[in-house]
Parts: C-alpha cells; sequence; structure tokens
C-alpha cells in the first residue's frame, strides 16, 4: 500500500465513524472557539488600554510628583524647596535624554463670569502640554510661548466650563472670565475629550472637560507666593529611552533638591487611577479566562483523540496481522488526525470569531480577530492534534502486532 | 517442507523477572497439512502460535517458511511475511467494523499493493462466494452472524492466497452449530490443499486434524 493510500484510508475511516469523528469536531471546534473569543476580547481591551495611554501622553511620558515628607524629616529634607519652576526649566535647558518638560500648577478657584460662579480647577502649564496630551481646540488658541514670556492674562476653558460659565462653548471666546478674583480673557476653548472604556463606564477624560489652562508664568505672579509646582510632566527622548531618562532627571534634581523628595511615575496611573485599577482588573480577569479555556479546550481535545487512537489499537494490531505496515499505519492516524485537527480549528475560527462579534455587541468593548488570534488558535489545535493524536499514534505504530491485539 | 521451527524460544520480562512461554520448540509441517496445536491454557501454544504466523519475533531459534529465514525479519520484511505467506483467523473475528464484508475481504490484497480495484474486488466476491456469503457482500460485519463473520474472517485469511493459514480459537467465540459450518469450512479447505495450523484448547476440535502438537510448560510433548 503506498502512502498516498494509507492518507486515504484515514479519510476514509474518519468520514466513516463521522460519529466519533463529529464528536472529535465539536471538541475541538468548541475549544478552540474559546481561545478565538477569549483572545480577541483580551486584545481588544489591551489596544483600548494602548489608546488611552496614548491620550495620557503616551509611553515614555513620565510625572514627577512631590513625595510626602518624612514623619521626621532631616534637615536637608526640610530646606528643600520640593518641585518648582525653577526645576522645570533646570530640565529643560540641562536634560539630553527629554523630549519635553512641562511644568503643572494646580488650585482649585472661583470661576466666575455673569452671574455664573462656581469653584474648580486651573492649570498653570505652557504650551508643550497641549502637544504631549492631543489636547485640541474647538475654537481659538492654545497657550503660547509668548503667554508664558510675557505672562499675559490669558486662559483657555475645557469645553464644559465653557459651557457652563457662557450657555455655549463657542461664546466664551474672547469673553472675560475671572479666576479666583482676576480677570482673564478666554483666547481659546477646548474640544471635549472623551475616553470610555466601556460605554457603560465613566468618561476617564472628563476631568479635562472640567478646567482652565492659564501660563505658568502668569499663574505663579497671580496666585501664588513661591513656584511651587504640583507635578512636572516629562517626555522621555525615544532615543535616550525612559530609564536613562529617569536616572538623568534625579541627579539633576538632587543637585537642587539636596535630597530625593519627588517620585517619577508613568503618566495614565494617576490621573485615571479608577480607569487604571479597572483595567488592571478586567485584564487579569481576561487573561485567567483565557488560560484556562485554553487549557480546557487542549484537555477536551487531547482527551477525545486520546480516547479514539486507544480504542483502535487493537484494530491497527489486526491491519498489521494483515500486512500493514507500522509506517501505513502512522500515515492512517495522521490523515484522520489531521483532518479533525483542520477542520475542527477552521470551524472554531468561525465560530469564535461570531462569538467574538456577539459578545463584542453586548459587552459593547472593541474584539478583533485578528491574524495573529488565528494563528494561535489553528496553532493550539494542531499542536493538541500532534500531542494527543501523533504522539500515540507513534507508539501504537511501533508495537508488535500481538501487543497491538492484546492491547486495552 | 514448508515451515521449519528449532530450538524456539520465546522470553517475556515482566518488571524484572523474565518468564520463559516457549522453551526450546522444534516444529516442521509439510505442504497440505492440517495441524491442530493443544495444550492447556498458559502452555505457551498461542506464543507458539503467533510467531508461526509473524506476529511476534522469537527470542532465539530458527523459523523458515518456504525456505526463507523469517525469524530475524523486523518491521517492513515481517509485514511482507505476514501479508503474503500467512492467513490469519482470530477467535473474535477481529473485522473492521466499518467497512463492508467484501471491503474487509480485499483489506490485505489493499495492504499488498500492485493490485488495482476493480481485480482486488473480483478476488474478494469470489473467495464470498466460494464460502456461501454471496448475499452479504455489502453487508456491515455487525449485520452478520458469528458464524458468518468467522467465515468473512477466512475469506479474508484466504484471499492473498497464503501459503499457510492459521487459526487461533476459531471457534472459541462461536455456539456449537457455528462452530461445526467453521470446522467443515477447514475440512473442505484442507481437501482442496490448504495448509491449515489451528491452535484450540478442545480436544473435539484438535481432532478434526491430521496431527496434534501437544504443548505443555513451552516445549512439544
Amino acid at each position: 500500500m503506498t502512502l498516498l493510500e494509507s492518507l486515504l484510508t484515514g479519510l476514509d475511516e474518519a468520514r466513516r465513524h463521522w460519529g466519533q469523528t463529529l464528536l472529535s469536531l465539536l471538541g475541538l471546534i468548541l475549544g478552540t472557539a474559546s481561545i478565538v473569543t477569549v483572545l480577541a476580547l483580551f486584545g481588544g481591551q489591551a489596544t483600548l488600554t494602548q489608546d488611552y495611554l496614548n491620550e495620557v501622553g503616551g509611553v515614555g511620558t513620565l510625572v514627577l510628583e512631590n513625595r510626602d515628607r518624612s514623619v521626621r524629616p532631616r534637615a536637608a529634607e526640610l530646606a528643600s524647596e520640593r518641585l518648582t519652576y525653577r526645576d522645570a526649566r533646570i530640565l529643560r535647558d540641562r536634560a539630553r535624554t527629554l523630549d519635553a518638560v512641562i511644568p503643572g500648577w494646580t488650585r482649585e478657584l472661583t470661576y466666575r463670569a455673569g452671574s455664573v460662579g462656581f469653584d474648580g480647577e486651573v492649570v498653570g502649564t505652557v504650551p508643550d502640554y497641549a502637544r504631549i496630551n492631543d489636547i485640541r481646540t474647538l475654537g481659538g488658541r492654545y497657550l503660547t510661548d509668548l503667554d508664558v514670556e510675557r505672562a499675559t492674562r490669558v486662559a483657555v476653558l475645557g469645553w464644559k466650563f465653557a459651557d457652563s460659565l457662557f450657555g455655549a462653548a463657542p461664546k466664551a471666546l474672547g469673553a472675560v472670565v475671572s479666576l479666583g478674583g482676576k480677570a482673564y480673557t478666554v483666547v481659546g476653548v477646548l474640544e471635549r475629550e472623551e475616553f470610555r472604556f466601556a460605554p457603560w463606564a465613566d468618561n476617564s477624560l472628563e476631568y479635562r472637560n472640567e478646567r482652565a489652562y492659564i501660563p505658568i508664568t502668569t499663574a505663579v505672579a497671580q496666585h501664588s507666593a513661591d513656584d511651587a509646582l504640583e507635578f512636572l510632566t516629562v517626555r522621555a527622548d525615544p532615543a535616550a529611552g525612559v530609564t536613562r531618562a529617569e536616572s538623568e532627571i534625579r541627579s539633576l534634581l538632587f543637585a537642587t533638591h539636596g535630597v530625593e523628595d519627588f517620585d517619577i511615575r508613568p503618566s495614565g496611573g494617576g490621573e485615571g487611577e479608577d480607569s487604571g485599577q479597572f483595567l488592571l482588573l478586567f485584564n487579569f480577569i481576561f487573561l485567567v479566562v483565557g488560560v484556562v479555556s485554553m487549557f480546557t479546550g487542549g484537555v477536551v481535545i487531547a482527551n477525545i483523540l486520546l480516547a479514539s487512537v486507544v480504542e483502535r489499537v487493537r484494530e491497527f494490531g489486526t491491519r498489521m496481522a494483515l500486512g500493514a505496515t507500522a509506517t501505513g499505519i502512522f500515515a492512517q492516524v495522521i490523515a484522520e488526525v489531521l483532518v479533525v485537527t483542520v477542520i475542527g480549528g477552521v470551524s472554531g475560527l468561525a465560530l469564535g470569531t461570531g462569538l467574538t462579534g456577539i459578545v463584542g455587541y453586548v459587552m459593547q468593548i472593541p474584539a478583533v480577530v485578528t491574524p495573529g488570534v488565528a494563528t494561535i488558535a489553528i496553532g493550539t489545535s494542531l499542536a493538541v492534534g500532534v500531542v494527543a493524536g501523533i504522539y500515540p499514534a507513534i507508539r501504537a505504530a511501533r508495537l508488535s502486532p500481538v501487543e497491538a491485539l492484546r492491547y486495552g | 517442507m514448508l515451515l521449519a521451527a528449532a530450538a524456539l524460544t520465546k522470553t517475556y520480562r515482566l518488571g524484572r523477572v523474565d518468564v520463559p512461554a516457549l522453551r526450546g520448540v522444534d516444529l516442521t509441517v509439510q505442504r497440505g497439512e492440517f495441524i491442530a496445536i493443544t495444550g492447556p491454557s498458559g502452555s505457551g501454544k498461542s506464543t507458539l502460535m503467533h510467531i508461526l504466523g509473524c506476529l511476534d519475533t522469537p527470542t532465539s531459534g530458527s523459523y523458515r517458511i518456504d525456505g526463507e529465514d523469517v525469524g530475524t525479519l523486523r518491521g517492513k520484511d515481517l509485514a511482507r511475511v505476514r501479508n503474503r505467506k500467512v492467513g490469519f483467523v482470530f477467535q473474535t473475528f477481529n473485522l473492521m467494523p466499518r467497512l463492508t464484508v467484501e471491503e474487509n475481504v480485499a483489506l490485505p490484497l489493499k495492504y499488498r499493493g500492485g493490485m488495482a480495484r476493480p481485480e482486488r474486488r473480483k478476488r474478494a466476491l469470489a473467495l464470498l462466494e466460494r464460502l456461501g456469503l454471496s448475499d452479504r457482500v455489502g453487508h456491515r460485519p455487525d449485520e452478520l452472524s458469528g458464524g458468518q463473520r468467522q467465515r468473512v474472517a477466512i475469506a479474508r485469511a484466504l484471499v492473498g492466497e497464503p501459503a499457510i493459514l492459521m487459526a487461533d480459537e476459531p471457534t472459541g467465540n462461536l455456539d456449537s452449530k457455528a462452530g461445526a459450518n467453521v470446522l467443515d469450512t477447514f475440512d473442505e479447505l484442507h481437501r482442496m490443499g490448504h495448509t491449515i495450523i489451528l491452535v484450540t484448547h478442545d480436544p473435539n476440535v484438535a481432532a478434526r486434524a491430521e496431527r496434534i502438537v501437544h504443548i505443555s510448560d513451552g516445549v512439544v510433548v
């Protein structure tokens, strides 16, 4: 019997015991489908996380914040002025590993325009803030270098505050708003910012709609006794990398502070603290479900294939007694396993893609079956087929006819 | 001389203990003989049959079929000998449950290769007719009675025109009437010149043979 004939015998066998083949297929299809679905949802979630990180500065953006004072601070710690606008200028002028340095000054001030008034956040910063955080104006302009240089009394309003103060965001342009009792000209209104991890989740960027931006120099001169900052955002030069940027910041600031009294953390962890936590939990759950379902799928497939091989070893014995060679038996089993795993893998991929669409639609989260996911799913199906079907087949083919006939 | 075995031994290793199943068996069979190998269970008669049928290899000793030394053959070569020289009939019939009667019978020809499907089919049908199974060719084994199944198995063993027909307790799973019928078939095949070796523990079955070889404790007595 030729190899081709052996393979054909295998295909024929798969067709003839279609009940068993169907059962194997079902296991494979369900296992593969669950892997596809979970990976696609997990992938969608990861894409979403990446999108959020890009919104808040992207990878490589670091935030410096004052560290809480020690319980019993030493003299050097007490003497330090903490993070200041001067630090920002030192980093901007001397650091070689940084692409952008953005001082962040924040205060809770009273907003007032006509009869409307409320307390809200005011941020003192520089033009680069808009560049790093992907902020776009709905009308007017953002802060300019000239604003910072001259400490002008101009403000850029977040969408919601512009809307609250003037009835409609566009009406705010050119108007005068009082911030902490000082009059500012509104030179720009920002686009409404929105980012939801799911439709039922809160807007993770809502805080940006509820603030005003003023030049850092104006903020310090008008509303502060000193030039202390609440935070300092920097972006590492991609060529230098985050690690080198961090060590350069530490050494430069140690020179002025005399003590390391600040923390450096990646952006996206603090401002979206809740979302971050939520995301972490979400991803963890998906990871666990993914691994478990991959494992379960694999075990189901392996179990069914293994059972069918064990059951048929005696039949192999008979075939060998009639003149089948070990190679012939092996080729027959390979054909059977391949036909089942390929059909099962492809059908499972199709079913999984459908399930992904349904789950993604119902939960309103992005989920895509990428070529990578498809490859992993089919690969898993094939790998399980090889381990569960072909390995026992090799063993079966190596038995003597007598051993195979007595098997089980 | 069709078949010549000399000083055959077979030792199984069970864990750390060697268990001898055959302890030096000499046996010769002439063409056209009908031999029964008998002995109590555990005597080694099945082991001897398996070695003679090339389903197992001896630990030592020599074994020749038609002058060819097959005791030292392994793998593919042994498969060829099983396919061409030996036709094997099992106690439990061992038909392929998903193949038809005709496909089952043609299977050894398929494994032999080099024969077109119509020719394989023609030979299978001819044998089935000889054994009175013409009306069952398209059926599956589970649609047949035990006696019919064993006759299909005999047809399968004969289809390749082997030098020897070997049967291991061929009536063991049959009622007395079906068993007698199968034994009649063996008698008839013997009359037609086939060489038959039959293993049984039943003296009545053994009595149908020309010569009885009695095995006890791994040796011929």
